[in-house]
């Protein structure tokens, strides 16, 4: 049975250039002029989990991400690296949009253009990192989901999975359509070539808005989302930092009277 | 940063980064100390679509230009010039090949090289001296059967890695008695054909450089490339294209690499617990290359558009081989003085980035050669 | 949505191992010091899903819940994504608490937005931080970009607040003074579970002592430089019934096998009550996850490793000498 994959990635900040991010101490917005727009590296992975069950058996992956325009050439690198088709969601409304809200509107335009049999996703994303999209997805999409996903297999119509746990692994089948999430173990993505790379262009990228979706607007942007940013700011960690010296003996010495000072019996 | 490049040429740019970073910058030191060649990435550098990314589609090529071709040498280089120059020399088979060559032996030969099946190489100079190429004495005799080879070349790279070479000699003399250049093909395996002595370089480790010993190497007629007499045309529309804009790609970088490692580092060494990025004679170090940088990248795919566009430019591209590979070894070591101590560990890679600047300098002409080529252009 | 209508802290009591899983114990003490904040009238309500869950009871109370809601179901016998959701989403529409708490575990990180998009409210992941502020509302700390920025998250129209916290952010009371009562639920579940079956189960012990239950920490990053130097921060650990900690460069390189172990934001965050480091430069990665340690001793032959301005005490030298010296006085 050929597959019908959709697979959402959203561009991030290239963590590369985290330090670059500062914080405006009079809007408390948080600046990262400079800093290139990628597609985050778990994504990646979900794309690569798509095309190769896609090269497999046959089938299409579609691209989703809700993002600004200008991330449309995050998705051309997706079409390169093997992608068929994408679509890029991008509208003023969708602004300021949390997780309940992104996941909404994909799960719309994942039903406007689908059916789907699979929907794949990056465990979490690099720069929130809240992991919340993809089970919220199956939520709106009223299909199965998975996350934590390390391995994944398929056979007549199953998916064939095995999630990490805090103390090992669990297999699980479940039956398509369903939402996937995947972690970094699942497979390693392929790089994109030059061939990919050109055949990106003449592939099909469409700009969906907030009218070509059937999305109910008080659940998307800003309006849409439960919660709302308060204060940003850095992280205070700062200590005594006295410096110990001595003979690497009288310096031991010293680690076990702070064990000690710290109740740890030794 | 050259602000020019087309929305294909900026994603090129991004795809071999990824794959330089992923399968070249974690092994280069490794290839400079033990001074080996990657030919195991050969196959996968023809995968990629790193290799004839300029020959057009009817040979398996993606057809685009010079531009995108030293796009790949200057990412590869910014890891590991001595694969970058490996590569480099590899597009010399190609690009005389395809330049010249007949309908079969683009069919024949293409193929092969473009998808790193086979390892191509270019031997023209010989012990006597490069630039004085009308002297060559290698010879190319014609014979019934085909043409027999006999001679020894010197510092060619791919020396003893290269399948099928491309090699020029002379073929008799011509009406003015002038000695006639020629150019073949030597398959892969035909008897005569050895590798000589093996360099042991300063710069450019990582690439293979040695001698060829041609003794009785008998090709059939097919393996002349255009008619006899048309080496020296082939040779310097090759080398003076392909081959010097290839040295500058590569010298561009290792001036990218010594621009990025230096700000790297400058922001991570503390003195006086303080950043030495703060300084100001580190900075003017970083500023320097930064010009460098931009200088090179502008004179480099400005001598490539003009290529692309289909006109000679012999000239500019001379201009950038001697302002890129000079600019590379002094921006090297202002690296390395930016690094204090630390720039001449070999943990970091500003050391070997020094060697292979010296190196890159000779490669494809001194810059004295150079200017040479230059003032003998604009003089004319 | 009339938000005076909910009112209680829920905590989702994960059980692991026919245990509750620590993470939930750390919550109920985390509901009882939000509850503080809230008001007396507050009762923080434990829901514990599964087929068998008396043997976890006992220790909700005595961890600090008010009241333990009970379903109780053979189908619960294991996690699935659509059976635990759909249960805690019924216990949650019934009881309106103002606040659910859920650790963030494997289960945790999957069931919370599976529950929050069910109830159509907000969810704030991986919280470092929680308080109440003048409105009543929570304020819920939550990292951004590896740790590099923190940021506020309110939920403020509407109900229940939701939270994920690693384990390790917050603390655990514990008191046998503690009771409660059990209240027993019931749903219909019919039609949940049959789309994804569980058809094996790995059981894979981390080494050495769980990160989060130890007192005491030995950390160690790239500076360790091979496996064999990584047994003696392992020896070390052991000496001292405690645990070994990682960076990811470390765990990249295969020194530490145990990927629980890797400490910071895309690990865990620990707060043993010493934390001893070697090798560690201090990327804002790592850090972010010691920042709770009680006290921080770090060793580093760079004097200038960032990772000192976050320590109380400082070592600069070859880190295997002082380690070595530590282990053959602790023998």
């Amino acid at each position: 049975m050929a597959l019908n994959i959709a697979v959402c990635v959203k561009p991030v900040p290239d963590s590369k250039h985290y330090d670059k991010i500062s914080i405006d101490p009079v809007t408390k917005t948080w600046n990262r002029t400079g800093i290139p727009m990628i597609i985050g590296d778990l994504d990646k992975h979900a794309l690569e989990a798509a095309l190769t069950l896609r090269d497999k058996f046959q089938g299409k992956v579609t691209v989703f991400t809700m993002a600004p325009e200008s991330t449309r050439d995050n998705l051309v690198e997706a079409l390169a690296m093997g992608a068929d088709e994408a679509f890029l969601l991008s509208d003023k409304a969708f602004a300021g949009a949390d997780t309940l809200a992104t996941s909404h509107t994909l799960a719309a335009a994942i039903t406007k253009t689908g059916p789907y049999d699979l929907i794949i996703t990056g465990n979490e994303s690099d720069d929130g990192s809240t992991g919340q999209v993809s089970a919220q997805l199956g939520e709106w999409l009223g299909m199965p989901h998975i996350m934590n996903i390390t391995h994944l297999g398929y056979q007549e119509g199953v998916i064939e999975l095995s999630v990490v746990t805090e103390n090992g692994s669990v297999n699980y089948e479940v039956v398509l359509p369903a939402v996937l999430g995947v972690t970094r173990k699942v497979n390693k993505p392929r790089l994109t070539n030059v061939m990919g790379m050109l055949k990106a262009r003449s592939k099909p990228l469409t700009i969906l808005k907030a009218e070509d979706l059937p999305v109910d607007v008080r659940q998307i942007g800003l309006t849409g989302s439960p919660t709302q940013p308060g204060d940003i700011y850095s992280p205070k960690m700062g200590r005594k930092t006295e410096e110990i010296t001595g003979s690497p003996e009288e310096i031991a010495d010293r680690i076990i009277l702070e064990l000690r000072k710290a109740g740890i019996s030794v | 940063m050259f602000q020019f490049f087309n929305e294909d040429q900026k994603m090129l740019q991004k795809v071999v980064r990824e794959f330089v970073e992923q399968e070249v910058a974690p092994h280069a030191a490794e290839w400079d100390e033990k001074d080996v060649c990657p030919v195991e990435l050969w196959p996968k550098l023809g995968q990629m679509g790193f290799f004839g990314i300029f020959v057009p589609s009817q040979y398996g090529g993606p057809g685009l230009g010079l531009t995108e071709r030293n796009i790949i040498l200057e990412e590869v280089s910014r890891h590991s010039a001595g694969l970058g120059i490996a590569m480099m020399t590899h597009e010399l088979a190609i690009a005389a090949i395809l330049n010249f060559g007949s309908e079969e032996q683009k069919q024949t030969y293409l193929p092969l090289l473009l998808s790193g099946e086979k390892v191509g190489g270019l031997s023209v100079t010989e012990p006597t001296g490069g630039s004085d190429f009308g002297n060559q004495s290698t010879t190319i005799e014609k014979t019934e059967e085909g043409y027999v080879i006999n001679g020894r070349k010197c510092f060619i790279t791919n020396s003893h890695i290269a399948q099928i070479n491309v090699i020029t000699g002379t073929s008799g003399v011509n009406e003015k008695g002038r000695k006639m250049i020629s150019t073949v093909i030597v398959p892969e395996g035909t008897p005569g054909w050895t590798a000589g002595r093996k360099e042991n370089k300063l710069g450019l480790r990582g690439s293979v450089t040695g001698d060829i010993i041609c003794c009785d190497v008998k090709v059939p007629h097919n393996c002349m490339i255009g008619n006899e007499g048309d080496g020296t045309k082939i040779a310097m529309h090759t080398i003076g294209h392909f081959g010097r804009s290839g040295m500058a790609a590569i010298a561009v970088g290792v001036i990218k690499g010594c621009y990025e490692e230096g700000i790297k580092f400058s922001k991570e060494r503390m003195v006086y617990a303080k950043p030495i990025s703060n300084l100001q004679a580190i900075q003017f170090i970083i500023a320097e290359n930064m010009v460098d940088l931009e200088a090179g990248h502008a004179m480099l795919y400005n001598a490539c558009a003009i290529y692309d566009r289909g006109q000679s430019c012999v000239a500019e591209i001379a201009a950038v081989k001697l302002f890129t590979s000079e600019a590379a070894a002094r921006a090297s070591k202002r690296t390395i003085d930016l690094m204090g101590g630390y720039g001449i560990i070999n943990e970091y890679p500003i050391g070997r980035f020094l060697r292979d600047s010296m190196a890159i300098i000779p490669s494809g002409g001194t810059s004295h050669i150079m200017s040479i080529i230059i003032a003998g252009t604009v003089c004319r | 949505m009339n938000t005076n209508e909910y009112k209680d802290i829920l905590v989702f009591a994960e059980v692991q191992n026919l245990k509750p899983a620590e993470n939930s114990l750390e919550l109920l003490g985390e509901a009882n010091r939000l509850r503080n904040e809230l008001g007396d009238n507050t009762r923080v309500l434990a829901a514990v899903l599964g087929s068998n869950i008396s043997p976890v009871v006992e220790s909700l109370f005595r961890f600090g819940a008010d009241v333990v809601i009970s379903f109780v179901d053979d189908k619960l016998a294991e996690y699935r994504s659509d059976l635990y959701g759909e249960a805690l989403t019924r216990i949650i529409e019934k009881y309106k608490p103002a606040i659910v708490l859920i650790g963030a575990t494997f289960t945790g990180s999957e069931l919370a937005p599976t529950v929050a998009a069910k109830l159509k409210t907000g969810l704030a992941a991986h919280c470092t931080e929680l308080k109440i502020n003048d409105e009543g509302n929570m304020v819920q700390v939550v990292p951004a970009f590896g740790g590099k920025v923190l940021g506020d998250i309110l939920t403020p129209n509407h109900r229940p607040q939701m939270a994920t916290v690693k384990a390790g952010i917050t603390q655990k009371i514990e008191s046998r003074d503690f009771t409660g009562t059990i209240e027993d639920f019931q749903c219909d579940l019919t039609g949940f579970g049959d789309r994804i079956k569980i058809t094996g189960r790995q059981t894979e012990l981390a080494k050495g002592k769980p990160l989060h239950e130890s007192e005491c920490i030995i950390g160690g990053g790239f500076g360790i430089g091979n496996k064999e130097n990584w047994t003696l921060l392992e020896e070390l650990a052991t000496l001292l019934n405690g645990a070994t900690g990682c960076t990811r460069p470390a765990l990249d390189e295969g020194w530490s096998q145990d990927e629980h172990a890797m400490i910071g934001t895309s690990g865990v965050a620990v707060r043993p009550k010493i934390y001893i480091n070697a090798g560690i430069s201090g990327a804002a990665h790592h850090t972010c996850g010691i920042k709770d340690a009680g006290v921080i001793i770090s060793i580093n032959k760079d004097a200038n490793a960032p990772i000192f301005e976050v320590s109380d005490y400082k070592i600069v030298s070859d880190w295997k000498k002082i380690v070595e010296a530590v282990v053959t006085k602790l023998k």
